[in-house]
């Protein structure tokens, strides 16, 4: 090997050891970008973004009235969503929204390509711009309270959780992701996410968990492996698989609080 | 004075710094456990990487050892074991090193950081803390976990289950197991090398018409419970916290007689890094207070001497394992080949 070759690999080895140590979060459209960790300053451009949308929105919805699907371009949609820093600053903050605007997007593209009546297509819009809204409010509050210190920053490099109550918070944000990627149309995506919340985090806590309370886990185990799953692959809807993870969320929730008092009644190592 | 007494009385003094004492003369032959008592404090840097597993037992295990020694500054890596083996192989060969101590949660992930060179030579007075059969030069197995087979109690007693693991698809019983799970993948290993590779996929092959597949181990121990399946294959301390949570629970472990199937794997730690340091650090898990606490918070086999697991615990003695080196799990690729070869992956 040369000099050259020599150093080629040892840089690449290198970089391979730094990939390992801190992967990127990266999103279904690519790296979260640094400007999640400050919201305030562009909170402006934020504000741009969604009235931006509205107004392609819009547009789309009169160049249907005018000329049908051909004229609409629906496909836009998901490129314009795409297109927005918005898109990782709710991402990031709070994924139920973020899963409510996919559901907007699809619905009102899925009405164009269906050809609905102008007021089923009214309809969608109003649901995607409530989403709109109601996530430009979440980050707007988010930003007040990493201004104020108050959250944690946000990851852009993936963090493991350090015990069990932490691994159930971090529990709880994967299963919004799994509704947002279902949202999204990528099913195979969100099945995945549910796999591997199952074995990398739930398979850590249920050991512990089913000491406290066998029925539970026993449930919890029938979510992961068969209800959630299937659910997705059986194409219901998105409110119904939102209901599920909502119905688990709060198993999880009750398995929070038993890890809880049991780790405060748990005798000291020393 | 007894002998025991009197060790832990010069420790304590040595470590108060009256006696010129180091560690190592100081334990120079602890035929048991050594109380946290004894041992020096921990002063300095270390980076520890820990695989993740048993919840927060292993982090309140960690988080002991910090709050006695404020001097101590731990920065710890999470993550699963595997990527983490990956992670300092790939540092090694690109000639760095971050990690100081590695604690995984399974030997063969062990054995591939020792098989590289990387791990350091542990005292021989600290690995002999360990029983015989668990005892290796670079590294220190920290809590054991016994390959069972787990039976539901309405159909079937323990007298039914064969004692041979190789005799199992001869019987009648439907079988739930985990072939993903690390833990099983392990136990395949270990027959590979007791019984060849033809033999096992033989094994793999005639389990595999009567087997049905869940993700994990627990699930494998919650569906004999409901006589879903007859018996499974899973680690014992599953069925011994379903057990904890649900005590009239219709199932119980058998064991199977000097094979795979009764096989003791071990979580452990090494060192990556020389000095008095890292080796201190491995002396606080193998204390008998921590040895204790996995056992009964995590119902794991203690594996130091002189320390009991509580009772409810298989104890080592009543059981027969084979005798393998549990570094020689690490050989998993030819094990996932082949697992993949005869349909069960």
């Amino acid at each position: 090997m040369t000099i050259n070759g020599f150093k080629r690999q040892y840089l690449i080895s290198l970089l391979t050891a730094a990939t390992l140590f801190t992967a990127p979060v990266t999103f279904a459209n690519g790296p979260v970008g640094e400007h999640v960790n400050h919201l305030s300053d562009n909170i402006e451009t934020y504000s741009q973004e969604v009235n931006w949308l509205s107004t392609k929105v819009d547009e789309m919805i009169s160049r249907y009235q005018q000329g049908g699907v051909e004229e609409a371009k629906p496909d836009l949609l998901v490129e314009y969503w795409e297109e927005v820093k918005f898109h990782s600053a709710i991402e990031t903050n709070y994924v139920p929204v973020y899963a409510s605007i996919w559901q907007g997007l699809f619905g009102l593209k899925g009405a164009i390509e269906e050809k609905a009546s102008i007021e089923e297509i009214r309809k969608q819009q109003r649901f995607l711009e409530q989403s709109l809204w109601q996530a430009l409010g979440a980050v707007k509050l988010a930003a007040q309270y990493q201004e104020k210190g108050l959250t944690d920053k946000v990851a852009t490099t993936q963090a493991n959780p350090g015990n069990s109550l932490e691994a159930l918070d971090a529990i709880k944000s994967r299963l919004d992701r799994v509704v947002a990627k279902y949202a999204e149309k990528l099913s195979k995506e969100a099945v995945n996410i549910v796999h591997d919340t199952y074995l990398n985090l739930f398979e850590g806590v249920e050991g512990e968990l089913i000491s406290l309370d066998a029925d539970l886990v026993e449930d919890l185990e029938k979510d992961f492996n068969v209800v959630l799953p299937q659910a997705i692959q059986n194409g219901k809807s998105i409110d119904e698989v939102r209901d599920i993870v909502n119905t688990m969320k709060g198993k999880i929730d009750t398995a929070h609080s038993l890890l809880e008092k049991s780790a405060e009644e748990r005798k000291d190592v020393f | 004075m007894q002998r025991r007494t009197f060790i832990q009385s010069l420790a304590a003094l040595a470590a108060a710094g009256a006696l010129p004492l180091n560690i190592s003369q100081v334990l120079a032959d602890p035929a048991n456990a050594v109380s946290v008592e004894a041992l020096p404090r921990l002063e300095g840097e270390l980076t520890l990487y820990l695989g993740r597993g048993e919840g927060g037992l292993y982090e309140n295990v960690i988080k002991a050892i910090e709050d006695r020694n404020p001097d101590l500054k731990l920065r710890i890596r999470r993550g699963p074991t595997a990527s983490l083996t990956n992670a300092i192989l790939a540092e090694a060969k690109a000639g760095v090193r971050r990690a100081d101590l590695f604690w995984a949660v399974d030997s063969g992930a062990v054995g591939m950081v020792t098989a590289a060179g990387l791990a350091q030579a542990l005292p021989a007075e600290l690995t002999g803390q360990l029983r015989d059969e668990f005892r290796f030069p670079d590294w220190a197995p920290i809590t054991g976990r016994i390959r069972t087979i787990p039976f539901n109690t309405e159909r079937l007693t323990a007298d039914k289950i064969p004692n041979d693991i190789m005799a199992l698809p001869d019987t009648d019983y439907s079988v739930g197991w985990a072939p993903a799970y690390a833990a099983f993948q392990s136990f395949v290993t270990g027959m590979r090398i007791l019984e060849g590779d033809k033999v096992t996929a033989e094994w793999l092959t005639a389990m595999n018409r009567k087997a049905k597949k869940f993700a994990g181990e627990l699930g494998v121990v919650m569906a004999v419970e409901r006589g879903e399946v007859d018996i499974g294959l899973a680690n014992h301390y599953y069925t011994l916290r379903l057990k904890a949570g649900k005590p009239d629970a219709n199932v119980d472990l058998a064991f199977t007689n000097n094979d795979a199937g009764c096989l003791v794997n071990a979580s452990g730690i090494l060192a990556l890094k020389e000095g008095e340091l890292p080796a201190n650090f491995i002396r606080y898990l193998l204390t008998k207070e921590v040895q204790s606490y996995l056992a009964e918070e995590a119902c794991e086999i203690p594996l130091v001497n002189g320390v009991l697991p509580p009772e409810g615990l298989p104890r080592l003695k009543t059981i027969n394992p084979p005798q393998i080196d549990l570094t020689r799990l690490a050989d998993l690729r030819p094990t996932i080949d082949l697992m993949r070869d005869v349909g069960v992956l």
